[in-house]
């Protein structure tokens, strides 16, 4: 089962595509036609094992030394090269299993280490984080952790979000952020959260605590939140298998997949 | 007086239509748009023509099967091979192409069962040890349908629900080192739902159970003894199949006692999963010679008549039941904040010929 997916930027191929599942297997895929040919797995690293189980992974994507780097659950950090899965460096990393690595493997140790202090600081699960293109901003959330935002230079909270008031019916749903991410590579002010409840919200940090704009998408948690090239679109993807692109000014769903 | 008016009615315009269609048989078989029943707005006249039609397509079907069976006799005794028997179109041999389909050189299929939730109770490694209980509300039929699966299910326990969360009663199982367990809801005074959940943190799998029918309610049932059975899992054939079967096998010791002449069945068909309990025997039979049909000079005939057969008589003991996946679900029981790896939804239902598991 994939886990985790990264896409890179399209370079020759239109589409390319590199997913991680739970065999620890690496697999590209490629859309080759202009208009949505049928992808396939053009090349597959690792061997299947699910000791090597994949967590989590990013993708530094520079012009002249692109760096995979890739989370395993025997607790080893491999940093690859996507483009033909040549193993560069090995990072044996100390920290528990829900850590995503960011975009600089320098930048990766720095969190991990961060990490450990965070969550013995905070009272609650720390589940999803991520960095901003800058590379200056670190956003955090998680189980009973409400939205952070640290400045990593500093190393100091300079924001956290306040959940919404209590809904018409007087019931209080506890915090449990499940995916976040930033919404432009260079704006470090607004991000867009999931929930466990079924809410993706958007907060802007120069305005408010409380979220910008909030709305519901089906009914199992959101796992998965990832942002468009463009600074307007988000994708999000739920536990039923559903998928959707919404335009962030609006909250207008521009298409929806329902998996069947 | 009525009666005979409506027969002499249907009689008159049978015939034009008769007549009419003895004409246009050259253009029926062009296209049916000549004369189709739907198109007549007289009900009377539409249902006498449509019943002309169905036992016009009644007698040419028996026909041909006279004419079919004549030619393999005929086949047979002149001493020929007789012509191939067609094979009818069943829903089954025309499923759509399902690229989720187990194939047998599947490496990461393998590699995946090596690590699943099930493999290491699958290698013997571990025994199953199931904890059995029901919803909130228990009555009727539920008591009586499990006490007969405490009796199917080796190493199964009861324990009462009282008003324990579900999710409660996941942690307290892990910790006495339940390998599942099998919740049996019930609705309206009957069982219709059983929900099993793989411990310590494997999938949650929920099923919609129907056509219970209990051990006293079979006619001629056997009584199961406290042999360990021998399971029969048939027709899991895509991913998702052959991951609940697995699941199925979990809950099942690996080690069957086959003195016990025990089998308990699980056969999907079309996404339903059927359930049954038999005592088998084998017993050799002496088959009959067929004197009246075989002509002489039949050597093969002759040999056959005088040799035994064993054949296996079953006798079913043990409720049986049907299933029907409903969702899979990873991870223990929890609906809001799980992933699910497969859930039902009725957009899935595009054509009839389409199954999952």
């Amino acid at each position: 089962m994939p886990r985790t997916t990264t896409v890179e930027c399209p370079g020759c191929p239109p589409i390319r595509v590199l997913t991680f599942d739970v065999l620890g297997l690496v697999k590209v895929v490629e859309a080759r036609a202009k208009q949505g040919g049928v992808p396939k797995v053009v090349e597959r690293w690792g061997e299947p094992d699910t000791s090597r189980h994949v967590l989590a992974a990013s993708i530094n994507d520079s012009k002249f030394d692109p760096l995979l780097a890739v989370a395993r659950k025997s607790g080893v950090t491999e940093v690859l090269n996507p483009i033909n899965g040549d193993l560069r460096g090995l990072v044996p990393s100390v920290c528990q299993s829900d850590v995503q690595p960011e975009d600089d493997a320098i930048v990766g140790l720095h969190l991990f280490k961060k990490q450990i202090s965070d969550s013995s600081s905070s009272s609650g699960n720390i589940v999803c984080s991520k960095v901003d293109g800058s590379e200056n901003y670190a956003l955090f959330g998680g189980k009973g952790v409400e939205a952070n935002v640290w400045d990593l230079d500093k190393c100091t909270k300079i924001w956290t979000a306040k959940s919404p008031p209590k809904n018409s019916l007087g019931i209080f749903t506890p915090t449990w952020f499940t995916s976040a991410t930033f919404i432009s590579k260079d704006d470090h002010r607004k991000f867009v959260t999931g929930t466990n409840n079924h809410q993706v919200r958007l907060y802007d940090i120069s305005a408010q605590r409380r979220p910008v704009m909030s709305f519901d998408f089906r009914e199992t948690t959101i796992k998965a939140v990832a942002e468009d090239l463009d600074g307007q679109t988000v994708y999000i993807g739920n536990g039923s298998g559903d998928l959707a692109s919404v335009d962030m000014r609006t909250g207008i769903q521009y298409c929806q997949h329902v998996l069947t | 007086m009525a009666v005979k008016r409506k027969k002499s009615n249907t009689g008159d315009m049978i015939v034009p239509c008769g007549k009419e269609d003895s004409n246009s048989t050259e253009k029926k078989s062009n296209g049916k748009e000549h004369l189709l029943p739907s198109m007549i707005k007289n009900k009377e006249k539409r249902s006498a023509v449509h019943a002309q039609l169905k036992h016009q397509k009644k007698l040419e079907k028996r026909k041909k099967a006279k004419a079919r069976e004549a030619d393999e006799k005929r086949a047979l005794e002149i001493g020929e091979e007789p012509p191939p028997r067609k094979i009818p179109r069943t829903i089954e041999n025309t499923r759509e192409f399902d690229e989720t389909i187990c194939k047998p050189d599947d490496e990461e299929l393998f590699a995946g069962n090596d690590g699943d939730e099930f493999s290491s109770i699958l290698k013997h490694e571990s025994t199953s040890k199931i904890l059995i209980t029901t919803c909130r509300f228990n009555s009727t039929r539920g008591p009586a349908f499990i006490s007969e699966l405490l009796s199917v299910i080796p190493n199964a326990h009861y324990y009462k629900r009282g008003t324990y969360d579900l999710k409660k009663i996941v942690e307290y199982a892990t910790n006495k080192d339940f390998t599942s367990i099998i919740v049996v809801h019930t609705n309206r005074r009957e069982p219709d739902a059983l929900l099993v959940i793989g411990l310590p943190d494997g999938p949650t799998a929920h099923f919609k159970l129907s056509k219970l029918v209990l051990r006293k309610d079979i006619k001629n049932h056997g009584n199961p003894t406290s042999h360990q059975p021998e399971l029969v899992l048939t027709n899991f054939t895509t991913r998702l199949g052959h991951r609940i079967g697995r699941l199925i096998q979990s809950l099942f010791p690996q080690d069957p006692n086959f003195r016990g002449r025990q089998v308990v069945t699980f056969h999907n068909q079309r996404d339903f999963i059927f359930f049954r309990h038999h005592r088998y025997i084998f017993e050799s039979k002496e088959s009959k010679q067929s004197d009246s049909k075989a002509t002489k000079g039949k050597d093969t005939m002759d040999e056959k008549s005088a040799q035994e057969k064993t054949v296996a008589r079953l006798q079913e003991c043990g409720p049986r039941f049907t299933l029907k996946l409903i969702s899979l679900q990873q991870g223990t029981f929890d609906t809001k904040g799980g992933e699910y790896e497969w859930v039902h939804k009725p957009e899935m239902d595009t054509s009839r010929r389409r199954f999952f598991l």
